[in-house]
């Protein structure tokens, strides 16, 4: 592949298949870039006190992919030396302790990667139309609503900060 | 005018549904309110997700408000409970 003329890639994918934070790094690797700066978030066995069982995901795919890959654009925006990006959500049962969803971002050094990937975690748990159910026993399940939520009213506290700035973020598309 | 539109119902909104697709017939020209206000008419315990629920329209999402639509025969409305990707 010729340096310099690589053209920058935005990969998408919200599929049921178990997800390899390798593979998800490779997709953004460059020769141009640095840095590959990457974010895995796994299921956890507990939720205040309750023991989870097993977790499991449902999206409006069409629209998720939509909504991810307007965060890509401005991310481009935010930070122009970013070379490519990748998402990957998993979908179904996901057992504890494997990758829901993997984020990586390159660029020619750490500074913007790491921002973005941020950025990106955070923009997506505000707006991608994805559900996850927690399910502690046969007949006890839960559908989890995250605080960065755009729409849903919080609490005044910790959270207020995240939510302003995704709902700026929102209007501004 | 009335149109026949898909509507999506995912998640808790799929449950208190009991259906996850449906063709319904509405107004062509309605608010989102008006819309929202057919489709729990149609299943009552949806409004349970009041104020907490977002609709989207061919895939943009619309508060629940005096907002107008102008719906085409096909249009694919999807009821979006908060969400919690990631």
């Amino acid at each position: 592949m010729n340096e310099g003329t690589e053209e920058d890639k935005d990969i998408v994918k919200v599929t049921p298949e178990k997800l390899s934070a390798e593979e998800v790094s490779q997709m953004v690797v460059s020769p141009c870039c640095g840095a590959v700066s990457l974010f895995i978030g796994t299921t956890r066995n507990n939720f205040e006190g309750k023991n989870v069982l097993r977790l499991e995901y449902e999206a409006y795919v069409p629209m998720a992919e939509i909504e991810i890959k307007k965060i890509c654009a401005e991310i481009r925006q935010k930070w122009p030396s970013v070379k490519h990006t990748a998402v990957y959500h998993r979908l179904g049962l996901v057992p504890v302790t494997e990758a829901s969803v993997i984020l990586a971002v390159s660029s020619p050094h750490r500074g913007e990667s790491l921002e973005a990937v941020k950025y990106s975690i955070n923009a997506l748990k505000a707006r991608v139309p994805i559900w996850k159910k927690e399910i502690y026993g046969e007949e006890e399940y839960s559908w989890k609503e995250n605080k960065e939520c755009f729409w849903v009213k919080q609490d005044k506290g910790s959270s207020l900060k995240n939510r302003q700035e995704s709902s700026t973020d929102f209007s501004e598309k | 005018m009335s149109c026949e539109v898909l509507v999506l119902y995912f998640a808790k909104s799929a449950e208190l549904a009991d259906v996850r697709s449906e063709h319904i017939s509405v107004a062509q020209r309605t608010t989102s309110e008006q819309l929202w206000e057919e489709i729990v008419s149609r299943h009552p315990r949806l409004a349970a997700l009041r104020n907490h629920v977002l609709l989207a329209v061919r895939q943009e999402y619309i508060a629940i408000g005096d907002q107008l639509l102008l719906l085409q025969p096909g249009d694919e409305v999807a009821i979006i409970p908060p969400i919690s990707g990631g």
